[in-house]
């Protein structure tokens, strides 16, 4: 795999109808590092997540991937760059089968066009083959090798959760998004996505982990950042976070779920 | 299993052309036609998910390409691979703005489409106009003029097998990949790097060629062409042959377009019997339309040819 690339995200604003979801924030991941992101519901969580992604432009302030502009380029262009993203909603393509959907996820790392299927020239089959086996590679790491060529949809939702992951993995990213990836899981799931995690992390990959489940977040990412209302109010340590006065009344409450 | 159904397929209908009584033959041609302009639609609606209600317009489009060439003096063989270019560049002009469109808005757009190609057809001098263009000489293959229509029979189902191999390549490939997992979630098949609005409008095209290239066929066959020559109900027709043959299948297209086609033939029979009234076949026509897409959407949804693999796989 690829090293993980640098991520800096530098006073990146974005406002719905006057109300700004995300305002001025900033916020650079090294190499290689996995970054959890908290807050309470609203907090802006997700819109910064789509701001990376390329789901949704920021008003205002830039998004580099290892010092390169980012944040004008549509989504399918920032995936050619190594941005690998992983939804909230298991977004699946129906009528395709778990190994096609995974294969999906190698779209943006590989080149054979219409004019190459069509005439089916060498390129085609040799891309093919290439696709194919990656894919099987992260069914296989994902836990779905036995599931390859079933319908998509008809996956049970964990499974959907893991195949989202499988197809961003088939992309080889350098960066990695995660936008709630252990909700609706159960709790052997959660642990198979956790220890996954923690594979990836040493494998270098760069993440970025969008969790509600606070807990999770602290047990696996190297340094959390905290929002609240589209700012950043905290970052740091998962031991100094959780220990942080402004996060504890901003965030956690009494009695923290942490 | 699969590759013996194609040449068993490939064989009865390359055999039928002289197998069939001399005045089914422009049925034989006209519904080869029908198909391969029934593939584009396929490809667009099954595939890419972006509905057409306007693709007789990229029909007419390549047979006054073709037409229009010929009667200026280009070689026949030429005028015909003009067609599905020409078809293809003005899927991209009209597409490039439209295909922002989506679901029912995308549907109006491309129906308006073809009522102002009619319109300017109609007006347009240099093709004709309301009279339409008459004078086309026939396809001309190695120095031999085709005239008969075996001879067409012959050429229109070398189109529909060249433009069924394309789709079926293009569906089982990286692009075709892209394009499937566009029609299911558009925000993550761009995740995983696919440029969705290049790709449609790729397929826009690519469907507008196939309808292009058998209008190129119809105009040398037909050997005059007028605005009447492509109705509206052409382009629905195309339509209701995809969704009745089964959408996202290589085949339904061909068994949507034959259903159609042999049932608005007999029922043409039928009502210019004599004794009918002189509306008959008019109002069969419509009729068959509007009871089969009934019929069609309510018992088999998804078409004929998903409906019987499911069948097949039920009892084998």
């Amino acid at each position: 795999m690829a090293a993980g690339a640098a991520l800096a995200v530098s006073g990146a604003s974005r406002a719905f109808g006057g109300v700004y979801a995300v305002r001025d924030v900033s916020l650079t991941l090294a190499p290689g590092e996995l970054r959890g992101l908290i807050g309470p519901n609203g907090a802006g969580k997700s819109t910064l997540f789509a701001l990376i992604g390329g789901q949704l432009r920021a008003d205002t302030g830039t998004v580099r991937l290892d010092g390169t502009r980012i944040d004008r380029l549509p989504a399918d262009r920032r995936a050619r760059l190594g941005v690998g993203v992983v939804f909230q909603a298991a977004r699946v393509f129906p009528g395709m089968t778990v190994l096609e959907n995974v294969m999906v996820g190698a779209h943006g790392t590989t080149g054979a066009g219409f004019v190459a299927a069509v005439l089916r020239l060498p390129a085609h089959h040799r891309e093919e083959r290439l696709i194919r086996d990656r894919a099987r590679a992260c069914l296989a790491r994902t836990g779905l090798a036995g599931w390859a060529d079933r319908p998509a949809e008809a996956l049970p939702l964990g499974q959907q959760r893991a195949l989202q992951l499988a197809r961003a993995l088939c992309g080889q990213p350098r960066l990695l998004l995660l936008d709630e990836p252990a909700s609706g899981l159960r709790a052997a799931e959660r642990e198979r996505l956790s220890a996954l995690l923690t594979e990836l992390r040493a494998e270098g990959i760069t993440m970025l982990l969008v969790e509600h489940d606070v807990a999770f977040v602290m047990r696996v990412a190297d340094r959390v950042t905290v929002l609240d209302l589209g700012r950043v109010i905290a970052e740091g340590s998962p031991a100094d976070v959780r220990a942080d006065p402004v996060v504890i009344d901003a965030y956690l409450g009494a009695g923290s779920p942490a | 299993m699969r590759t013996r159904t194609v040449l068993a397929a490939a064989a009865v209908t390359l055999a039928l052309p002289l197998l069939l009584p001399e005045r089914h033959l422009p049925v034989y041609v006209l519904l080869l036609l029908a198909a391969t302009v029934t593939a584009g639609v396929s490809l667009l609606m099954g595939y890419a998910g972006q509905v057409s209600l306007g693709q007789a317009a990229f029909y007419a489009i390549g047979a006054y390409a073709a037409g229009l060439s010929a009667v200026h003096g280009v070689p026949t063989l030429i005028g015909l691979l003009v067609a599905p270019v020409v078809a293809a560049l003005a899927a991209v002009v009209v597409g490039a703005p439209l295909l922002r469109l989506r679901g029912h808005h995308l549907a109006f757009a491309t129906l308006a489409v073809h009522l102002i190609l009619l319109s300017l057809l109609g007006q347009g001098t240099w093709a004709g106009g309301a009279i339409g263009l008459q004078g086309i000489p026939p396809l001309s293959l190695a120095g031999t003029p085709l005239r008969d229509d075996v001879g067409y029979a012959y050429v229109a189902w070398a189109v529909l097998a060249v433009v069924l191999l394309i789709s079926h390549n293009v569906v089982d490939s990286r692009a075709g990949r892209g394009l499937r997992a566009a029609a299911g979630s558009e925000i993550a098949a761009a995740a995983g790097g696919v440029p969705v609005g290049g790709y449609r409008l790729v397929v826009f095209a690519l469907s507008a060629a196939f309808a292009g290239l058998a209008g190129g066929v119809y105009a040398f066959y037909l050997g005059y062409l007028g605005p009447g020559s492509f109705p509206l109900l052409l382009s629905i027709e195309v339509v209701v042959m995809a969704v009745v043959g089964g959408l996202g299948t290589i085949t339904g297209p061909v068994v949507g377009a034959a259903v159609i086609t042999l049932l608005v033939q007999a029922l043409n029979e039928l009502g210019t019997r004599p004794g009918m009234p002189s509306y008959a076949p008019a109002a069969l026509s419509y009729a068959v339309y509007a009871l089969l897409l009934i019929a069609v959407v309510r018992y088999l949804p998804r078409g004929i040819v998903p409906a019987v693999a499911v069948l097949r796989k039920g009892t084998s």
